[in-house]
């Protein structure tokens, strides 16, 4: 190690790794306090010091930035250099820094994070030769002057072409915000951490404070950190790991891996990561030291965890580590299996699986064999789910005939807003134009409707009147009305499981429609009135027991403990009460 | 800068908000209730409007002659170069915001998309954030609309409103297409704007 962590009156130096403890997490913020505890596992990160929360206080309450900063910037950036063994603002191997603000809780409206700092006309053919990529260098430097030009000098930033020199770029930049990007690395940094501190104070951080109840003596943080290349030679890279699968949630590292890349090439799609084996058959070591590092953070932060790192040159660096997402399925095999590890407890278990999550599980699909039908038309599946009924091509038409009890499926070439009230009313909603980032598709997912989008001309409107079958998922519109499957919650080890445990704890009875006795039952979804989920709880007032879908929907399940039913009827039986469940754990807390 | 007739900005509010109530189109077209009942009223009389429950939208033929009024009203809008600048800017805007509620309605997980349970408040509070920043950018790019058509202004309230009821807490005010959210008030100022300029919907 490099001598002791820089410190000073407005500054801390990030190093748990050398046996101090943890700096307090109101003092650094949330995002260095993560770097921290990666270091105190003993995790490689990228060096990092924070200028803490109480330099923006002392900022709110004088105006200008604190006496000393300055002074403790520089000191802090000769630390950075002296870890790795970079340059500042110089001309040879740069150093370049991440910004990031970080209050201990985060909030809209916060200056988001500045990359690449201190990367410079100078040093611009030095990055290339390291990189050996004289592209990359100078695209890192154009995405430079664009974040630094929006989120420091607040401008939209006009495009800056690839084929335009750098002086031209400087140009359009200083047009549209009326002032200059400076010269020097160091008063870059300074205005960076500046506007993190104005951040702090604009009107929508203010507003999110009055309303969350967030003390104003908070203050955010800055997080400097230095910035590590995938892309500097054979021995680099860059990839994300699951300590899980997030797919199935079975017990097995989950990761890809992009050899010479930087992150951005991973998440554009420009280049297709390969699995984790192509790390460990290029460096069983790095690939063994990932692995336990995944296996140590997922023990400390007992949950699933999705790590992002990067390799420079053989050396691995942690970049980031966060609770991971996850499919469905894997939600439900995480959740029991962590419990069985002994990792949390059944309540905990329990308020990891969501409602929705357990009725996608369960939710209706084509069988196999209907599955295998020549499909009429064929789109993009923006929306699961299956729906049938006749195709209609006017949305007018499609609410008239779903008020007469038709099932409608509605097609169009296009969506406008006008559209909207004959979704609502329709099965499934198929259109001929339009990919999944499209207005059909925003609304269609709004709405839980089986969406296809993107048929092409003609291919769907043309089915006007016929009977057809729906697949949101896989993007099939089939002839005819086909078979559905509905999964049987009671056959997965793991909702079985789960199913277990929510039931010795449900507030509310909730019985199968083969259990239920023959006795009044009041069937909701026969009411109009059922509709509107502010009218549930008269509805069910005086009532028994009640049946139906909507009583199953989080609504319906509110209304029937608030109504306190005997019990209701449903199936599948583990989403109401699952939501039976975690409503009445909610209340107790 | 040219404007609709009052008349034919009634008539445009309920094509743009269909089925919509006197309150929505006196918001809209910024003129008062009394002044908009009465107008649609005449509108009801004249065949151009159909009432259900205190709710109107425009008839078949009318809608035809909204077009045409379109192109008389801003035809000179349409070839104004700084305009076209403008619009386009919001076209992109538009792909950007279009992504947006895609990445707040699914995530990618190794490769395969999958519904946002909104499970995760840390993922929810970025979109909403990059929301935030999206609505910076078009806050200025719809001032500058506004010169060209001053309705625009109300988009912008209403987008705002969206976005703070989400900030506060209250997700539907994202996406929810059964509410004005952030998207449905998105929506129909694109639909608005396409009638001004002409322009076909590109999906």
């Amino acid at each position: 190690m490099v001598g002791a962590a820089v410190t000073g009156r407005w500054l801390v130096g990030l190093d748990a790794a050398g046996g101090s403890a943890l700096p307090d997490r109101g003092l650094i913020g949330g995002k260095a306090w993560s770097i921290a505890h990666m270091q105190s596992l003993g995790l490689p990160t990228p060096p990092a010091f924070v200028v803490t929360t109480e330099a923006c206080l002392e900022y709110q309450r004088s105006g200008t930035m604190p006496d000393g900063l300055e002074t403790e910037l520089q000191a802090g950036m000769r630390w950075l250099e002296g870890r790795s063994g970079r340059r500042f603002g110089g001309d040879e191997k740069p150093l370049l820094v991440a910004v990031r603000s970080g209050a201990a809780i985060s909030m809209p409206g916060m200056m988001d994070t500045l990359l690449n700092l201190g990367i410079s006309e100078a040093n611009l053919a030095a990055l290339a030769a390291e990189s050996g990529d004289a592209a990359f260098a100078r695209d890192t430097y154009r995405r430079f002057l664009q974040l630094y030009a929006e989120v420091v000098l607040g401008t939209d930033c006009p495009e800056l072409k690839c084929g335009e020199n750098l002086g031209d770029w400087r140009a359009k930049v200083e047009r549209n915000a009326g002032r200059a990007v400076p010269d020097d690395s160091m008063r870059q940094l300074s205005a960076a951490v500046q506007a993190v501190f104005d951040s702090w104070n604009s009107r929508r951080a203010r507003r999110y404070r009055k309303h969350h109840g967030i003390p104003e003596t908070l203050g955010t943080a800055v997080t400097v950190q230095l910035m590590v290349f995938g892309n500097f030679d054979g021995q680099s890279g860059t990839g994300v790991l699951f300590s899980r699968n997030p797919l199935d949630g079975s017990p097995v590292p989950y990761g890809e891996y992009l050899r010479r890349a930087q992150g951005e090439d991973v998440v554009s799609g420009r280049h297709t990561p390969q699995s984790l084996d192509d790390l460990h058959a290029h460096s069983p070591r790095l690939h063994a030291q990932l692995l336990t590092a995944a296996g140590r953070l997922e023990e400390s932060n007992r949950e699933v965890q999705d790590i992002e790192f990067t390799v420079q040159r053989g050396t691995l660096y942690l970049l980031q580590s966060r609770t991971a997402k996850r499919a469905p399925a894997a939600a439900v095999r995480i959740a029991v299996d962590m419990q069985r590890e002994g990792a949390i407890d059944i309540a905990e278990a329990i308020s990891r699986v969501t409602p929705a999550q357990v009725r996608s599980l369960l939710s209706p699909r084509l069988t196999a064999a209907a599955a295998r039908t020549t499909p009429l038309a064929t789109g993009n599946g923006v929306s699961p789910g299956v729906g049938a009924g006749v195709v209609v091509t006017s949305a007018d038409e499609a609410e008239s005939r779903a008020k007469r009890g038709e099932d409608v499926i509605l097609a169009t070439a296009t969506t406008c807003p006008d559209d909207v009230h004959g979704m609502i009313a329709a099965r499934a909603v198929v259109t001929e134009f339009g990919g999944s980032t499209s207005h059909a598709a925003v609304v269609g997912r709004s709405l839980g409707l089986p969406c296809v989008v993107g048929c092409g001309a003609g291919a769907v409107t043309a089915l006007d009147g016929e009977t057809v079958t729906v697949d949101g998922g896989a993007g099939g519109v089939y002839p005819g009305v086909l078979e559905i499957d509905h999964p049987d919650e009671r056959e997965d080890e793991w909702l079985r499981q789960l199913l277990q445990w929510v039931a010795e704890r449900s507030p509310l009875r909730v019985l199968r429609p083969d259990e239920a006795p023959e006795e009044d039952i009041l069937d909701l979804d026969a009411l109009e009135a059922a509709a509107d989920p502010d009218r549930l709880a008269e509805l069910l007032r005086e009532v028994e027991a009640a049946g139906g879908r909507t009583v199953s929907s989080d609504e319906g399940i509110a209304a029937a403990l608030a109504a306190k039913l005997r019990y209701i009827v449903a199936e599948p039986t583990l989403p109401p009460l699952l939501a039976a469940v975690q409503m009445s754990a909610g209340k107790e807390s | 800068m040219a404007d609709m007739r009052e008349m034919h900005s009634v008539l445009h509010a309920f094509a743009i908000k269909k089925l919509g109530s006197i309150e929505d189109a006196a918001a809209l077209t910024g003129l008062d209730e009394a002044q908009v009942s009465a107008l649609a009223a005449e509108a009801v009389a004249g065949g151009r409007l159909n009432e259900v429950d205190g709710r109107y939208m425009v008839t078949p033929t009318a809608q035809i002659t909204l077009k045409g009024v379109y192109a008389k009203v801003y035809g000179t809008l349409r070839d104004d170069a700084g305009f076209r600048e403008d619009y386009e800017a919001f076209e992109r805007t538009n792909d950007d915001l279009k992504q947006l509620m895609t990445d707040w309605q699914t995530l990618t997980i190794a490769g395969e998309t999958v519904a946002n349970d909104h499970s995760d408040p840390d993922y929810d509070q970025r979109i909403i954030s990059r929301l935030d920043r999206l609505h910076d950018r078009a806050e200025r790019l719809l001032e500058r609309l506004a010169q060209h058509v001053p309705r625009v202004g109300y988009y912008g309230n209403q987008l705002l409103a969206a976005l703070e009821k989400a900030e506060d807490g209250d997700l539907r005010w994202v996406s929810d297409a059964t509410i004005a959210s952030y998207h449905t008030v998105w929506f129909e100022l694109h639909e608005d704007l396409l009638r001004v300029t002409g322009l076909a919907r590109r999906e």
